[in-house]
């Protein structure tokens, strides 16, 4: 498997952000009109402060309308064009430069009040942290110049938006991040599962010609006999190779691995030409755990091939009864002679022995040997 | 004496090599082979008119796959065995189809003789097991018992059921079974049908039940 970074081609990294970008211009729209209300019902509360009332009226009414306007216009990825998002800013600090106008150079609240976030956020949202940080500046900054003197509250307002600004155009840029990288992670998710398709099907075509070709080879006889022999090896190691990959897009959880797999990978891989048989589905287990018992279905098979003959045939069989798992290793050769293991044993060879008993009495687990003339049968229990 | 009738096969398989090499290797061996299908659609356009006993069937064909085609066919005539052929080896569309309804399985790998065997027994109302197919079974069974609420009629194996099914899943022939337990050669093969019995009757029911649920009876 090769790993490849999170990069996007360009047309869906933007599909994924202007998605998201959307959401958040709805999102803002429901502010604009929480400001806008904030701003006339405060406007209303100290309506006797204004010098020239008709003038404040009719900022208050340029501010509700160009909100409208602003709603509207933000609502499509198409009209969000730079020129909107310097417009919607020029009239905010126009709203907030005739504070001094209409209410007197010595007013204290702005006309404007919170409603210049909007145009804010609207270069946050759109222009990141940067846009966030030019806009608060630039609010900052108007804010600052119409006031003949800088209370605390002035100077505490300033600090909230050029924080504010910045951190919300940060947070859009990762959210349109996220949304990319996840469509990216989808469409390999797709990508990956048609590709699954796709090699099964052509795996099943090679798989029907080697099975053919095997069958075939075997009736013609001679030659022929020995290519049939080469794809009835290639047909098992792709038959395994496809069911290992299957057990891989299972999930799998505490760094517990497919004991299935790892058996089915171990019986074909290497004579005698074992066949397998498991539940159907994978056996999670300990790395550990998995390890071991590969390496004693591994030993039996290796006697069986030293002991029976390298194309003798072998079976073995993997249970998954819940609370333990059993897997049986069967060949049907002269079986061991009595005595022969503790022979063996006494000799200081350790063989089998050591290799299967010891490891899975490390497990915690039995192993039970039945051996005759008809074949030999290893038994393995290990506890989950 | 008179000659028995020969047995009549379908055989569906998508690839045509395929389909030939084993309508010739039945041929040749007295089968009455009546029809072949590329497809699922095929096979149930002719199987009403051709009335096989015997459907050798692979389970990757285009739709519909080899499940739905087993149990279509094992509906419109309980009489038809289903034996599947197929190349992809024991998975679980393989176990798929057995509780569908099919009574044989067989990896395409299989010698002729292998397949012309099957295709006997299956004929005569015989299982053909796998060892793979075995521990397919086996692992099912297991996984119903341990299904959050196994209801009243989740099939179970009997000990005698589990031990032949073991056994075939080690690779032991139905005769070397008979002679290991001491029985005979019928009883293990009884003993096998019954375990895939279960399940086949299971997986109607289940069907149904859920048919019900769905309301899909009420149409």
């Amino acid at each position: 498997m090769t790993r490849s970074r999170l990069t996007a081609p360009r047309a869906w990294r933007e599909a994924g952000a202007e998605a998201v970008e959307d959401r958040l211009f709805r999102a803002l729209a429901v502010l604009r009109v929480v400001v806008l209300a904030n701003a006339v019902a405060l406007n209303l509360y100290r309506r006797d402060n204004f010098d020239h009332p008709t003038a404040g009226v009719l900022v208050v009414l340029g501010m509700a309308a160009w909100t409208g306007i602003a709603i509207w216009a933000f609502s499509s990825s198409a009209r969000r064009v730079p020129l909107l998002l310097v417009l919607d800013l020029v009239i905010a600090l126009a709203a907030l430069a005739s504070s001094p106008l209409v209410k007197g150079a010595g007013f204290s609240a702005s006309v404007s009040g919170f409603w210049v976030i909007g145009a804010l956020f609207a270069w946050a949202i759109h222009w990141r942290w940067i846009g966030g940080l030019v806009a608060a500046t630039l609010v900052s900054a108007t804010d600052l110049l119409i006031r003949e003197s800088v209370t605390q509250a002035n100077y505490a307002n300033v600090f909230l938006i050029m924080i504010g600004g910045p951190i919300v155009g940060y947070m859009c840029g990762s959210l349109q991040r996220m949304a990319a990288e996840r469509d990216h992670a989808e469409r390999a998710a797709a990508t990956a599962a048609e590709r699954a398709r796709l090699a099964r099907a052509v795996h099943d075509g090679v798989l029907q010609v080697l099975s053919l070709v095997q069958r075939r080879g075997a009736e013609i006889g001679g030659e022929a006999a020995e290519l049939g022999r080469l794809a009835g090896e290639q047909e098992r190691d792709l038959r395994s190779l496809i069911h290992q990959q299957d057990s891989l897009a299972a999930p799998s959880r505490d760094e517990a691995t497919d004991l299935a797999s790892a058996l089915e990978r171990t019986a074909t891989r290497r004579p005698p030409q074992a066949s397998m048989s498991g539940p159907g589905a994978p056996v999670l287990m300990p790395a550990a755990a998995v390890e071991e018992l590969v390496a004693v279905v591994r030993a039996c098979l290796d006697n069986v091939a030293r002991h029976v003959g390298p194309t003798a045939p072998a079976w073995v069989l993997l249970e998954d009864l819940g609370a333990e798992v059993v897997v049986t290793v069967r060949d049907e050769g002269p079986g061991i002679p009595d005595g022969r293991l503790d022979a063996a044993v006494t000799e200081g060879r350790l063989g089998v022995s050591e290799s299967i008993c010891g490891r899975i009495a490390d497990l915690g687990g039995s192993a039970a040997l039945h051996t005759g003339p008809s074949g030999t049968e290893w038994e393995v229990r290990v506890p989950r | 004496m008179e000659q028995p009738a020969p047995t009549r096969v379908m055989v569906v398989d998508d690839h045509p090599m395929w389909r030939d090499a084993v309508e010739r290797d039945l041929a040749a061996a007295g089968f009455d082979v009546v029809a072949v299908a590329a497809n699922g659609s095929e096979a149930l356009a002719r199987f009403p008119a051709a009335r096989p006993q015997v459907v050798v069937l692979d389970l990757q064909i285009p739709a519909p796959n080899g499940v739905e085609v087993t149990s279509a066919v094992v509906a419109q005539d309980p009489s038809a065995r289903v034996l599947i052929l197929s190349a992809s080896g024991e998975q679980a569309d393989v176990l798929e189809a057995v509780k569908a309804g099919a009574t044989g399985y067989l990896v395409k790998s299989a010698s002729r003789e292998e397949l012309l065997e099957a295709v006997r027994r299956v004929a005569l109302g015989d299982t053909v097991f796998t060892p793979g197919l075995a521990g397919l079974v086996l692992g099912e069974y297991r996984r119903l018992l341990d299904a959050p609420a196994p209801s009243a009629g989740t099939p179970e194996l009997t000990e005698r059921e589990t031990e032949v099914l073991r056994l075939v899943a080690k690779g032991l022939s139905y005769k070397q079974i008979a002679e290991r337990l001491v029985v005979s050669h019928r009883t293990v093969q009884n003993h096998v049908q019954n375990t895939l019995r279960k399940l086949q009757m299971h997986n109607r029911v289940e069907l149904t039940r859920y048919a019900i649920e769905q309301g899909l009876d009420e149409e």
